[in-house]
């Protein structure tokens, strides 16, 4: 699968935590394109925060991160971001790549004002603070809020859902060309969520960002994501274009993922859970991760971890059965053929 | 909320109030009652028998033949007026005592307090920050050997090895017996070195306590994501050592300091004992043993107020240090 | 492989990837399985609040040594209580032997050839009565204002409270010599009683704020909903929940009250009977022990038997707080310690001596 203009490549990337022996990252390569919103849906435990950091260099103690990240600037020159000098890690932080973590009640000093936390921001950077703070206030505004009365409050004193807007806003302040954030709704009740995805969406577009959006929340990163991207036991199982991967998914997993969707329109009786746990780093099973889940699964499977495999135009799949998955796992929202349980079906 | 000031303020007079009641009651409680010692002192001092109980009352405030109810309404009476009669064992005003004694027990207090809390806050933060290390495992358990010793047990050791072995230190008083009551360089010096020992031991033990408070606390806060976040903000190490994890980690600490000034204040009865160190606890307990009612309820009575204050202080200034605690939603919410 | 390393730095060091509740998918987990039996329940109670507190504190060295210097204490009360160790009395053997001089009296004698491991050994046992009843004394009558005070709320919340405010107000140490002068309390049970006679206050205020969160959980609505009286939802539903924080700073009180009672021994305000280690100490001190090396130990050896009482209450404090404190109880590095207490008042009391 290859990308035209990718402005993050990620070859090979794992961390561990006891030095080599378990995986929480097994091995993902990914490419990113530039100006593009990539979702990567995967359960809790999946090591799609993992994912997340490791763009930034930015695993916590005592993991180790390997691999390569290359980062593609503006300009054309390109840097590995594990090369990085600690200096320059700090630079390239926040200038050009930043990231919003789940939890935004948690991301900010609760004993210091939210305007502060803006202005430590720009000076840590050597910015112009005055210009930055002008730059801020527009942000703010164009997530809705009031820039004033965020600036001067304290975190607790914001509701969650604006404390989430204005990390948002402080991700961008620096004006980064790629923002990841991980599960950044989860706290938020579901208008919440939506309102910010439209924002996001609205961002994305006024300041030509790179997004790479990080949920357990399938539908959700379906409306807003260009390119889609499973994840299932530390590995990256399934990429694709959005509609493909929806429509067309030839994992499995995914196919399974989709069908335990909850759908409105979906009789009850027709949401299947996925038997089984999916497995802790300790004890990820030889051969596909999936396969003690997965009802397709053969000796090959159990015994041979299948290698990513071109399915279509930009739409990879790591599965021995690709093919017969599409046939035998039927998708129970597909019994009239348009309707997609995803709005925007043509991709806004 | 300035209702909620109000209603405090009105709190801590009630407190005091209902204290100097307690103090008139508990006195009467004591064996002999509160004149006996007295009559007996001005008898043996050729006092007529007939004039002894108007004496009483002129040094007390209180004729000692009124019915209680009478007694008690002079008692508060004077006392609000700063009125504490006058010292059976020591012959002199009461409120000239004390208020020769309190700047010394409120130095000694607030200074080892202080040391305290700086001691304990600059190692405990050092313990987080090394947390796991050999020096961390190794001040926490002094730590906890810290807290294990009674000031007391310092100060007598340390008043034997220093004075009375080594002589370095003064055994006792407050300033050396030579030097003049005036603002003086010996008389600074002199002050110093009697209030060594006192604030060294008093200090101490305490340290402990602190060290690990501050530990626990700054590493909570290391743990918290907002440091992670402020980390991957590129924002300097100091920034973060100091604004971040020293900033939340000492604010929880704030209220338990004003409370423990006033705690420590009633633990200098033993303290100033041990060094004849002759401040507030020194004279309480002189005027225990010596069955001086009028000294011994004025010096509860001030300690007493010491510490209501400093809780007073504490509520109404913790909602101003911290943002996050909004004033009197802590105790008056619900 | 290494299961359990790896399992607790998912559990601290990247909360993201265990935060939304392990299992299936996101949503098959609630429709699944949600048929648990009673029997399971149990056993997962069982396992929740006896078995996994007791293995965690074992594990901690803190605890095992903690225990294990009560358990001396305790052994010393038995032998001195058996009376498998002489009695203290005057002019039992040579005067100012000095430690291990004589090993017919290991810990030497005083002024007056007195036998100081005697000493030491036949007054544990009274110690050890006063600082429990003093322990459960305070905790006990906290525990009661306390859970009262914060369920019923209201009026009766907050005159007890008032209450608590005002004791507290009172300084312990010059209340508690009044007290004794007055009252000459010479059994170690009252005396316990009457040295924490208002340290109750502080710790009843924050189990009174523990409380009125506690009351809000779903459960305890539950039981109000159904109608079972107030008591037994005190006793089943709100006390489980304060028991950790009780137990915690029992040890605290019980220190407090070895700390102020030896104090006040040692100054001579205390009435006693027999010689403990404050009376010892105060005979050291008044008896000259500070002028000269020789004597050192007679204000030694009191006062290594009060730091030993108190190094293993407070290990024990120590080790009980990890058990139940769920922040220490997962991290990773295992020598990890905690805050001394969890609520700044309750350090305030005994922080005085």
């Amino acid at each position: 699968m290859t990308t035209d203009d990718p402005i993050i490549e990620i070859n090979d990337a794992a961390v561990t935590y006891d030095g080599g022996e378990t995986f929480v990252l097994d091995h993902v390569s990914m490419s990113i394109e530039r100006g593009e919103i990539l979702g990567i849906v995967g359960e809790s435990g999946s090591g799609k925060s993992m994912f997340a950091d490791s763009m930034l260099d930015a695993i916590p103690d005592p993991g180790r991160l390997s691999g390569e990240i290359r980062y593609h600037r503006d300009d054309g020159t390109t840097v590995d971001v594990l090369e990085l000098s600690d200096d320059e890690l700090r630079e390239f932080r926040w200038e050009e790549v930043s990231m919003v973590f789940q939890g935004a009640m948690s991301s900010f000093n609760p004993t210091m004002k939210i305007g502060g936390h803006f202005r430590e921001t720009l000076k840590a950077h050597d910015a112009d603070v005055t210009s930055g703070m002008e730059f801020a206030r527009e942000l703010l505004s164009d997530l809705y809020l009031d820039p004033e009365r965020v600036l001067t409050s304290y975190p607790h004193e914001l509701s969650g859902g604006m404390q989430q807007r204005a990390l948002i806003a402080l991700s961008l302040v620096l004006e980064p060309e790629v923002l990841v954030m991980d599960e950044p709704t989860a706290a938020l009740d579901l208008l919440m969520q939506r309102s910010i995805l439209t924002l996001l969406e609205d961002l994305q577009e006024k300041y030509d960002l790179t997004m790479v959006f990080i949920t357990h929340d399938l539908p959700l990163v379906a409306e807003l994501a260009d390119r889609m991207a499973v994840m299932y036991a530390f590995q990256l199982i399934e990429v694709g274009d959005r509609e493909q991967l929806i429509a067309n998914s030839g994992h499995p997993y995914t196919r399974a993922l989709l069908n335990a969707t909850p759908d409105i329109e979906a009789p009850l009786e027709e949401m299947r859970p996925i038997e089984g746990q999916s497995p802790a780093p300790i004890n990820v099973p030889q051969g596909c991760a999936f396969a003690p889940r997965c009802p397709l699964a053969t000796e090959e499977c159990r015994v041979e971890d299948p290698a990513s495999t071109q399915l279509d135009d930009d739409h990879a799949v790591a599965c021995h059965y690709a093919e017969d998955a599409r046939d035998e796992i039927a998708l129970h929202f597909d019994r009239s053929e348009e309707t997609v349980p995803v709005s925007g079906g043509d991709g806004s | 909320m300035s209702n909620y000031y109000v209603r405090r303020t009105a709190r801590v007079f009630a407190t005091i109030f209902a204290v100097a009641t307690l103090t008139f009651g508990l006195i009467r409680l004591l064996p002999g009652g509160p004149f006996t010692q007295l009559r007996a002192q001005l008898l043996r001092q050729g006092v007529p028998a007939s004039e002894v109980d108007a004496r009483i009352s002129n040094l007390q405030n209180i004729d000692p033949n009124a019915p209680l109810w009478r007694q008690y309404l002079d008692y508060m009476g004077a006392v609000a007026q700063g009125n504490f009669g006058e010292s059976i064992s020591l012959g002199e005003p009461v409120a000239q005592i004390i208020a020769e004694a309190v700047p010394w027990t409120v130095f000694v207090v607030l200074v080892s307090t202080i040391l305290m809390f700086a001691v304990g806050i600059f190692l405990g933060s050092l313990q987080a920050y090394w947390e796991g290390s050999r020096f961390d495992k190794a001040f926490s358990g002094l730590s906890i050997g810290l807290m294990s010793v009674p000031f007391y047990v310092v100060a007598v050791i340390s008043l034997y090895v220093f004075a009375y072995q080594w002589g370095w230190l003064p055994t006792a008083g407050t300033v050396g017996t030579n030097v003049e009551k005036e603002l003086s360089v010996p008389f600074v010096l002199s002050a110093l070195e009697h209030s060594l020992l006192p604030i060294f031991s008093y200090t101490l033990g305490g340290i402990g306590g602190q060290a690990l408070a501050m530990r626990g606390n700054s590493i909570q806060v290391l743990g918290n994501d907002y440091v992670r976040v402020a980390r991957l903000r590129g924002l300097p190490d100091r920034r973060i050592a100091t604004r971040y994890v020293a900033r939340n980690a000492i604010l929880p600490m704030y209220t338990g300091f004003l409370l423990l000034l006033g705690f420590r204040l009633s633990g200098t009865v033993i303290l100033e004992q041990i060094f004849s160190y002759t401040g507030l606890g020194y004279y309480m307990f002189a005027a225990l043993k010596a069955n001086d009612y009028p000294l011994m309820m004025a010096t509860f009575l001030i300690i007493t107020v010491a510490l209501i204050v400093g809780v007073y202080i504490a509520d109404l200034t913790y909602s101003k240090i911290d943002p996050r605690i909004s004033a009197g939603g802590s105790d008056e919410a619900y | 492989m290494k299961r359990t390393e790896r399992e607790e730095s998912s559990a601290t060091e990247s909360s993201a990837v265990v935060t939304d509740g392990a299992g299936v998918d996101w949503r098959g987990s609630a429709s699944s399985s949600v048929t648990v039996t009673r029997a399971e329940r149990l056993r997962e109670f069982y396992e929740e609040t006896v078995l996994k507190p007791m293995l965690v504190a074992w594990s901690d060295s803190r605890t095992r040594l903690g225990l294990l210097i009560i358990g001396f204490y305790v052994s010393l009360a038995l032998v001195a209580v058996l009376g498998l160790w002489r009695a203290p009395s005057t002019s039992q053997a040579p005067r100012y032997l000095t430690l291990f001089e004589n090993m017919q009296y290991p810990l030497g004698t005083t002024a007056s050839g007195t036998d100081l491991a005697a000493l030491i050994i036949h007054s544990t046992p009274d110690i050890l009565l006063m600082v429990t009843s003093g322990g459960l004394w305070a905790t006990g009558i906290a525990v009661l204002v306390g859970t009262v005070a914060g369920y019923k709320g209201g009026s009766v919340g907050r005159a007890l409270m008032s209450i608590s405010d005002f004791v507290m107000a009172i300084p312990g140490l010059p209340l508690v010599m009044i007290l004794a002068i007055t009252f000459n309390p010479k059994n170690p049970i009252l005396l316990g009683i009457v040295i924490n006679i208002n340290y109750w206050a502080g710790l009843g205020r924050s189990i009174h704020s523990q409380v009125l969160t506690i009351r809000e959980n779903n459960y305890v609505e539950a039981s109000r909903t159904m109608g079972v009286s107030t008591p037994r939802i005190i006793l089943k539903d709100v006390l489980p929940n304060i028991m950790p924080y009780v137990t915690v700073n029992f040890v605290f009180a019980a220190r407090y009250v070895v700390f102020a009672s030896i104090g006040l021994f040692f100054l001579g305000v205390l009435p006693y009977s027999d010689q403990n280690w404050g009376v010892t100490l105060n005979f050291a001190y008044n008896g000259g022990a500070l002028f000269s090396w020789s004597a050192a130990h007679w204000l030694l050896v009191p006062m290594a038997a009060i730091i030993g009482l108190s190094v293993g209450l407070i290990l024990l404090g120590q080790g009980m707080d990890r058990v139940f404190n769920p922040r220490v109880r997962t991290r990773l590095t295992g020598e990890s310690a905690s805050t001394a207490s969890a609520d700044e008042k309750e350090t305030g009391m005994t922080e005085v001596l």
